[in-house]
């Protein structure tokens, strides 16, 4: 048993957006803005020429948080969502009845409707494609170019991902609600 | 076989059709007739293109029809609670109210069946897994299972009840209401229940739902007293609709109660997204016009000042305080989701962040509107079809009454 996490060194993120292509390559997600399992974010950035605030302009990658108390997996009820044994929220599409109680319940904005099979979608850490194939890493991972995200199993003290997390402050996002993400920002 | 169940009246079709020709029945037939025509329409392009005939979005994932689903039992919960007054609690002048108000709360549920049948992607499939794969944590399964159980137990006390056996009425009524009350509440934790949703999360919307249920039950009281009596009413009705009016004024006292210390405690002390969230629902035209206006203070202010003595002023301040419900319904879903929950993604593919909109298709109004011609049609049905009332079947009620 794993228990996958994913570390985003977010502050080396250029906006290239290369992750959100290959996540829809390597996933067959459906087209447009709307459907899309991750993503980048930005601000707006502060202050008035010449005077504009550096750290505002950072990018901000991210995705399904991977709770491990997830909001989502509680409130569904026919258990189309679901821990699998290695930690990865999943959706079986199968059971999925579209009430959309998940993603009202989602604090993280992470989940939409695949159109295709009417069911609600979201990350899966490629666990159907790559995983599945035998490869260690994500389809946004493989290709960034400047190495923000870092795939891997917490539960190994030898893998990148403990590492990273014994010896570098980090943090997670909406901590105070307790849903205990598996993704986590590098300070 | 019916006849062994259930008394009833011989119905044909063509007296079904067969009603008084006043001006206001014309009318009432007219709308029921649009509305269920409404229904049709929307439920035929609902067929035709799914979800994608719906204004819900990513963002916004619930909207009217989810509104209306809990408008219709909110109905029927407050009808429940209000009529078990008298079969239940045995309260005299709320105890000839039983079978219609049942009766309403049949049919309200099962118009609200109607409406988020439409709104589930697969209906079929809920049934399946929520059996087969049952999610007990989840409210919604809690409250499916509870509201089916409910309208199981409601429709066995109104057979009991037409049936004047009133010891089994009174066994199903209590279970009914019992169950009921799990039912109604738990539909509050579904919004309750949100982690992620400071303005929902909380005891709050199981509290109110309840309270709002009883409110909502004293209007439709108000409206289906008003219109089979046509606005004359004798003593023992102005005795109940001055009851029920009291009540009613005590009840909407303490919704201005919860809703006053529920925006102060959301507002104090500037807690993220609660507070711009409340002070966001504070500057809207569908909380001041539709909730306190219509919902709230015309109702509040005639009961007051009339000391609940102007009962046809009440019947037409109930249909404001029904507009006013819906509204409450309405804001009820929107206001939950209209925080954006743009974690990092603040403008995320060149948006602006801004608060969640959402505007309901024709689709959605016409099905959400529609549920309404069916519980009309439903209705008039039951008039023509059961006995309503104790006193057009006086064996019954003389029973009834001495039992209590």
């Amino acid at each position: 048993m794993a228990k996958y996490a994913m570390i985003l060194n977010y502050k080396n993120c250029i906006n290239c957006k290369a992750c959100e292509v290959a996540c829809k390559e390597e996933n067959g997600i459906e087209l447009g803005a709307k459907a899309h399992r991750i993503w980048v974010g930005t601000y707006e950035i502060e202050g008035k020429y010449p005077f504009l605030s550096i750290p505002s302009s950072t990018f901000y990658p991210s995705q399904c948080q991977h709770c491990a108390n997830a909001p989502c997996e509680e409130v569904c009820p026919t258990h189309a969502t679901y821990y699998d044994k290695n930690g990865v929220v999943q959706i079986d599409a199968q059971k999925c009845i579209l009430c959309s109680y998940c993603m009202v319940a989602c604090p993280y904005d992470a989940r939409y409707v695949d159109t295709r099979t009417m069911s609600v979608d979201k990350c899966n850490f490629c666990s159907d494609t790559r995983l599945a194939r035998g490869l260690k890493t994500t389809a946004c991972q493989a290709t960034c170019p400047t190495k923000v995200r870092i795939f891997g199993d917490m539960e190994d003290p030898n893998s990148e991902v403990s590492h990273i997390l014994r010896t570098k402050e980090h943090f997670t996002l909406k901590a105070g609600i307790g849903t205990e993400p598996r993704l986590f920002y590098i300070k | 076989m019916l006849d062994h169940l259930i008394p009833h009246k011989s119905i044909t079709l063509r007296s079904v059709f067969d009603f008084e020709r006043t001006p206001f029945n014309l009318v009432m037939a007219l709308t029921t007739l649009l509305l269920l025509a409404a229904f049709a329409g929307g439920f035929v392009h609902y067929l035709m293109h799914g979800h994608h005939a719906y204004g819900v979005t990513r963002e916004h994932p619930w909207g009217l029809l989810i509104a209306m689903y809990i408008f219709f039992v909110v109905s029927s919960t407050g009808l429940c609670i209000i009529s078990s007054l008298g079969h239940v609690f045995h309260i005299k002048s709320f105890e000839f109210i039983g079978k219609r108000a049942i009766f309403g709360a049949i049919i309200t549920i099962v118009s609200g069946f109607a409406v988020i049948g439409l709104e589930i992607g697969h209906p079929v499939r809920m049934v399946i897994y929520n059996t087969l794969s049952p999610g007990f944590s989840s409210a919604i399964w809690g409250m499916g299972v509870l509201y089916s159980v409910y309208l199981f137990l409601i429709i066995l006390e109104f057979i009991f009840l037409s049936r004047d056996d009133h010891k089994w009425s009174r066994i199903f009524g209590l279970g009914g209401l019992l169950v009921g009350i799990a039912a109604h509440s738990n539909l509050g934790a579904v919004f309750g229940f949100l982690i992620g949703r400071p303005m929902a999360n909380g005891v709050f919307y199981p509290v109110y739902f309840i309270l709002s249920a009883m409110i909502t039950g004293c209007y439709l009281l108000f409206l289906m007293y008003g219109y089979k009596y046509k606005m004359v009413f004798n003593d023992e009705m102005q005795k109940f609709l001055m009851h029920l009016g009291r009540l009613l004024g005590l009840l909407i006292a303490i919704l201005v109660f919860f809703e006053f210390w529920r925006f102060l405690t959301a507002i104090y002390g500037n807690f993220p997204e609660r507070a711009e969230t409340a002070l966001h629902i504070l500057g809207s035209f569908n909380f001041w016009v539709g909730e306190v206006l219509l919902g709230m203070a015309i109702p509040f202010v005639i009961i007051l000042y009339s000391k609940a003595k102007a009962l046809k002023a009440m019947i037409y301040a109930s249909v404001s305080g029904m507009i006013g419900i819906f509204f409450m319904r309405y804001d009820l879903v929107h206001d939950t989701l209209v925080y954006p929950m743009q974690t990092m993604k603040l403008k995320e593919y060149q948006l602006a962040p801004s608060w969640v909109e959402y505007m309901p298709t024709m689709t959605e109004w016409a099905i959400a509107f529609g549920g309404i011609g069916i519980c009309l049609a439903l209705y008039y049905v039951g008039e023509n079809f059961f006995f309503l009332d104790p006193n057009e079947d006086d064996a019954y009620f003389q029973n009834y009454q001495e039992e209590a």
